[in-house]
């Protein structure tokens, strides 16, 4: 009976030394070595550092760091924080992580225009100018009959399917290409 | 182990999509390698502005789908009061039934796991044909819908030929 109790034990005395094994190699590291690029899943992330520093700019980007990297990364809980205690805890005194420029403005002018992207047609996006000239497949009825262009969609070999798809993706582009050439044509038509 | 059950669910959504696709709406993962990308086509509604013009969009789903739901983005030019300037889209559907934003939606709109990819391209290509003043995700274009119809119909119009490269 105590024969068992004491193997029992043995793998949760195991566990519990593993777990406070970790805990003292946690602490110790964030304490003294946060610059190590060891620790880099655990520094905040700069862009976000970056986005709350902008939004408080009373607080100082060694605490948002601070923060954020004892909640997780999380720039809500950040800001949260921030809203509904006016402030946030000074770290202790050891924490001196790599401190990002504050905003030079190359950075801060540049973000802002990269949303902006410049959009691509859907035929240089796909690719197809050289289809353009061909005819179309099957000329009318293909287009207007669904129950003959319903031939094959599904197929079991995975590169095959892959192939269908895009054809289908092209066609759809091509279609939509040719009926606007068409509508344009017979507008110019009509004011000729 | 939750995610290969989501990978079962789309590509089971992407054979029946495929198999027997809705009008105007083509959709699918960019690659099978990664099934939690898909890329979908919608064809702008007839009788609406965006009539004849082809949307591509970009569905991203969680490693829990359908738990949760996608996002959906549109890859081109989408002046529409529901479509964010990146190109996002908003809607109902889209939302998780826990997060509701606007504090508008009712429960049976948004998100759960019995709707389907193909309900959600469905709802998008609705949204297309008639705004929802209620939540504008781009004020700009919501304003002209409201206020300048004549010149939202010209603006989304222009976009469309502008996509299909006839200008």
């Amino acid at each position: 009976m105590s024969d068992q109790q004491q193997t029992l034990s043995i793998p949760s005395l195991l566990l519990l030394a593993a777990f406070t094994a970790i805990t003292i190699r946690y602490f110790f590291f964030t304490n003294s070595s946060t610059t190590t690029p060891r620790t880099n899943s655990r520094t905040a992330n700069p862009a976000h550092v970056e986005q709350i520093a902008t939004m408080f700019p009373q607080i100082g980007r060694r605490e948002i760091i601070w923060d954020l990297q004892r909640n997780g990364g999380s720039v809500a809980a950040t800001t949260e924080r921030i809203l509904s205690r006016g402030g946030l805890d000074a770290p202790p005194p050891s924490f001196q992580p790599p401190i990002p420029t504050p905003t030079t403005t190359g950075t801060v002018g540049t973000s802002p225009s990269q949303p902006k992207p410049e959009h691509i047609d859907l035929i240089t996006r796909y690719n197809l100018s050289s289809k353009l000239s061909s005819p179309p497949s099957t000329p009318l009825e293909g287009i207007g009959n669904q129950g003959a262009a319903q031939a094959q969609t599904w197929s079991n070999n995975k590169n095959e399917r892959q192939a269908l798809l895009q054809r289908r993706r092209e066609e759809m582009i091509l279609n939509a290409r040719r009926k606007l050439e068409e509508k344009e044509r017979q507008r110019l038509g009509q004011g000729a | 182990m939750a995610s290969s059950t989501a990978s079962r669910r789309l590509f089971l959504e992407y054979k029946n999509l495929t198999s027997n696709p809705p009008d105007g709406i083509t959709a699918g993962p960019v690659s099978e390698d990664d099934i939690f990308l898909w890329e979908a086509l919608i064809q702008g509604p007839d009788g609406t502005p965006f009539e004849g013009g082809i949307f591509p969009a970009e569905l991203k789903f969680p490693k829990d789908y359908p738990l949760n739901p996608p996002t959906m983005r549109f890859l081109g030019e989408v002046w529409h009061p529901n479509v964010y300037a990146n190109g996002l889209v908003c809607i109902s559907i889209l939302h998780a039934p826990g997060d509701d934003p606007h504090h508008y939606e009712k429960a049976s709109e948004r998100w759960s796991p019995i709707q389907s990819v193909e309900k959600i391209l469905i709802s998008v290509m609705s949204m297309l044909a008639e705004p929802n003043d209620e939540s504008p995700a781009n004020i700009e274009a919501a304003k002209m819908w409201r206020e300048r119809r004549g010149e939202f119909e010209r603006k989304v119009r222009e976009g469309v030929r502008r996509s299909l490269g006839v200008s």
